[in-house]
């Protein structure tokens, strides 16, 4: 009971922190947004139409933006807040400026697709209706009433994709973003028990009828509630916000506990070891971010040297890291993950002996 | 019945002995002050009493308990006021005392007692860090209250704090040892000693150097208390009266004054005032003079209190 209250009581405090609920919460996210934009994840493209769009307006893998003339449509997609621009003139031959990149080619062929069959259903209407006498109208109806399926063609990709076809660029940032901000806020958020321990709170709770080993346990399980908070912030955030797939649930939810105990732990450690709160935060910080970039969290690890592969695997962040891969881009289950599992409790384990340790010693010196 | 005894405490920080020997007992409904200067070893002493530092030597009983870091069954007895505001400023008073009562296993319906007992239930949903520093001291002061403990123990509660919240924190501690809590409470302000102590340890570099009652310790250094009167009519004749009083150990007259030693100046001043007036002799003005344990300390130690 002593230890849940403990442990409640850091949970709220981080709750209650402004500048810590921005990183906790706004930041991740926020990250994952702007990262799986870069991507092109930023939902449907967007088309910029200077005259009539037609049947563009009905297609649902692009939105249809209207803008007035030529100039300002150009500006648009120069900035990419279009990844093509259209201009249709009556008497004109439509023309297609379009952005230099992966999306910019896909809108190509989608309004050139489009275009087509609308021409095509025109020059239809039109040799009904020479053919039978009836009004243009009528006879591009008896064109409208012939069913056309939609030929399905499925698509694999062959040879080894880093991706998997439908892999947004939500889903790439996302993983990073959670281990990244799981193990960093941990981190920064142990200036808590550094600041706890500095206000004599600790000492007080020590001259309670509580034994010093359930302090510990308390500020342990607060710091592990912490992560965890945080890793579902992202994990839940993200599937809601940019509907974010993390694979197998029952394997991302270990991936998360076991990286959320990893986290909490040298939370633990580095609040137990530091005497200042500046202290905390900086190590943190460089901790944080360190291990993350030799983890694999901010370049894929498919980019590094054999050497530097390595060393990703002595972190938790490249193990964590290669978790997720498992479960979101090669379809692994919790099976998959045992390996990434046992290793990540392995770190944590050792991180809260440690960390155990030391804060035994600060509090009962 | 004893509730506090520690005998030969001691403490050593690397080179410095921070206390040295030091005993004292504290019986049911006792305040007992723990007088000295600002490294005298108030706080070291108050440590190994709480059970949050080890002694190296000496032994600490609450109610018959022994005292250490592991002691479980001693803390519940010992409230805790330590000297610095050892409370979250970031949660409310309500929160805090919520948080100490589960650590104290104290029930919810004390924290309203405890806020109302330090005159903070108005201001209980506020952050701590909002509160002056005079309310903070009195949440500092109320976290030891939660599980009524029989040892109340209070290091500096008064430091740097506005009179009113003073006023409130003595009077707390008047009230709670009429209701026959013991307390130990250390301050270098030689006035609370005075107003507060029923028996005061002075002590300094460690060493508990002198203890007892005001009027003992006063005593110790022959000192005396002093009535200085003022007064309309016949002097001399006030004088014989006034020095065939059982109290009244010397009368020297100067002018329309007159300077007695007496025993307990506080006790002896009616009778004085009653017996001159029977004699037809305005008093204008009385003064009492007691000698203080500023005086005692300065004494025993050649130094002042506070430097
Ligand atoms: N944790 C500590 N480490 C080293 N020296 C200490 C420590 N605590 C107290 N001291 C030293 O012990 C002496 C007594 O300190 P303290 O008990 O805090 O005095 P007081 O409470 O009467 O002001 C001082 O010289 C102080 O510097
Ligand atoms: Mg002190």
């Amino acid at each position: 009971m002593k230890i849940l209250s403990i442990g409640w009581i850091n949970v709220r405090r981080a709750l209650r922190d402004r500048t810590g609920l921005f990183f906790l919460v706004a930041l991740p996210l926020m990250l994952v947004f702007i990262i799986g934009a870069a991507f092109g994840g930023a939902g449907s493209p967007v088309l910029g139409v200077v005259g009539d769009a037609g049947a563009l307006r009905a297609e649902s893998a692009m939105q249809v933006r209207d803008f007035s003339d030529e100039a300002a449509l150009r500006t648009a997609v120069e900035h990419g807040e279009a990844s093509a621009g259209l201009v249709r003139v009556a008497g004109q031959a439509p023309r297609l400026l379009v952005r230099p990149d992966r999306t910019g080619q896909q809108l190509r062929m989608l309004v050139t697709t489009v275009l087509t069959s609308e021409a095509n259903r025109l020059a239809a209407g039109e040799f009904v209706a020479s053919h039978t006498g009836l009004d243009a109208a009528t006879a591009l109806s008896v064109v409208d009433s012939v069913p056309v399926e939609p030929v399905e063609v499925r698509t694999t990709t062959a040879g080894e994709a880093l991706f998997p076809e439908d892999f947004s660029g939500f889903d790439l940032g996302a993983a990073s973003q959670l281990i990244v901000f799981t193990f960093l806020n941990s981190l920064t958020a142990a200036a808590a028990l550094v600041e706890t321990r500095s206000f004599g709170v600790t000492r007080r709770m020590l001259a309670t009828p509580t034994p010093a080993r359930v302090i510990i346990a308390g500020e342990a399980l607060g710091r592990v509630a912490i992560a965890l908070l945080q890793g579902l912030i992202v994990v839940v955030g993200s599937a809601l916000l940019f509907g974010v797939r993390w694979g197998d649930p029952l394997g991302a939810a270990a991936l998360l506990c076991a990286f959320a105990l990893v986290s909490g732990g040298a939370g633990l450690l580095l609040g137990a070891v530091c005497r200042t709160q500046q202290q905390t935060a900086g190590a943190g910080i460089l901790l944080g971010l360190g291990l993350a970039a030799f983890g694999g969290c901010m370049v894929p690890i498919e980019f590094f040297s054999p050497a530097l592969r390595t060393v990703a695997f002595a972190t938790p962040h490249g193990w964590a890291n290669d978790g997720f891969a498992a479960l979101t881009r090669r379809g692994g289950d919790i099976l998959t993950v045992a390996p990434h599992l046992s290793v990540l409790l392995g770190f944590a384990a050792a991180l809260f002996a440690l960390g155990a340790w030391r804060l035994q010693r600060a509090v009962t010196a | 019945m004893t509730v506090l005894s520690c005998s030969g405490l001691r403490r050593r920080f690397g080179d410095v002995l921070a206390v040295d020997d030091v005993s004292f007992t504290i019986t049911e409904g006792e305040t007992y002050g723990l007088l000295g200067p600002n490294g005298a070893g108030k706080t070291t002493t108050i440590s190994m009493i709480t059970g949050v530092l080890s002694p190296d030597a000496g032994e600490v009983l609450v109610a018959g308990e022994p005292m250490s870091i592991h002691a479980i069954a001693a803390k519940r007895l010992v409230g805790y006021v330590p000297q610095e505001l050892a409370l979250y400023p970031d949660l409310t008073g309500r929160e805090n005392l919520r948080f100490f009562a589960s650590l104290y296993g104290a029930p919810k319906s004390r924290v309203d007692h405890v806020l109302d007992v330090v005159g903070l239930a108005d201001r209980a949903g506020d952050l701590a860090r909002e509160y002056s520093g005079g309310m903070k001291r009195r949440l500092n002061v109320a976290i030891g209250l939660l599980h009524e403990p029989r040892l109340l123990v209070l290091d500096e509660p008064t430091a740097g704090v506005d009179p009113q919240s003073r006023n409130q924190i003595m009077d707390n501690v008047r009230a709670l040892a009429a209701d026959g809590m013991a307390i130990l409470y250390t301050t270098h302000y030689m006035e609370e000693a005075e107003r507060l102590c029923d028996r005061v340890g002075v002590i300094d570099s460690g060493r508990l150097i002198a203890e007892g009652t005001r009027r003992e310790l006063v005593e110790r250094l022959g000192e005396r208390d002093r009535i200085s009167l003022l007064l309309d009519g016949d002097v001399t004749h006030a004088a014989a009266v006034l020095g065939s009083i059982r109290n009244v150990h010397g009368v020297a007259a100067h002018g329309q004054g007159l300077e007695l030693v007496v025993d307990d100046a506080r006790e002896t001043l009616p009778q004085v005032l009653s017996a001159i007036s029977a004699d037809g002799v305005v008093v204008r003005s009385a003064e009492v003079t007691e000698p203080n344990l500023e005086t005692v300390f300065l004494h025993l130690t050649g130094k002042a209190l506070r430097e």
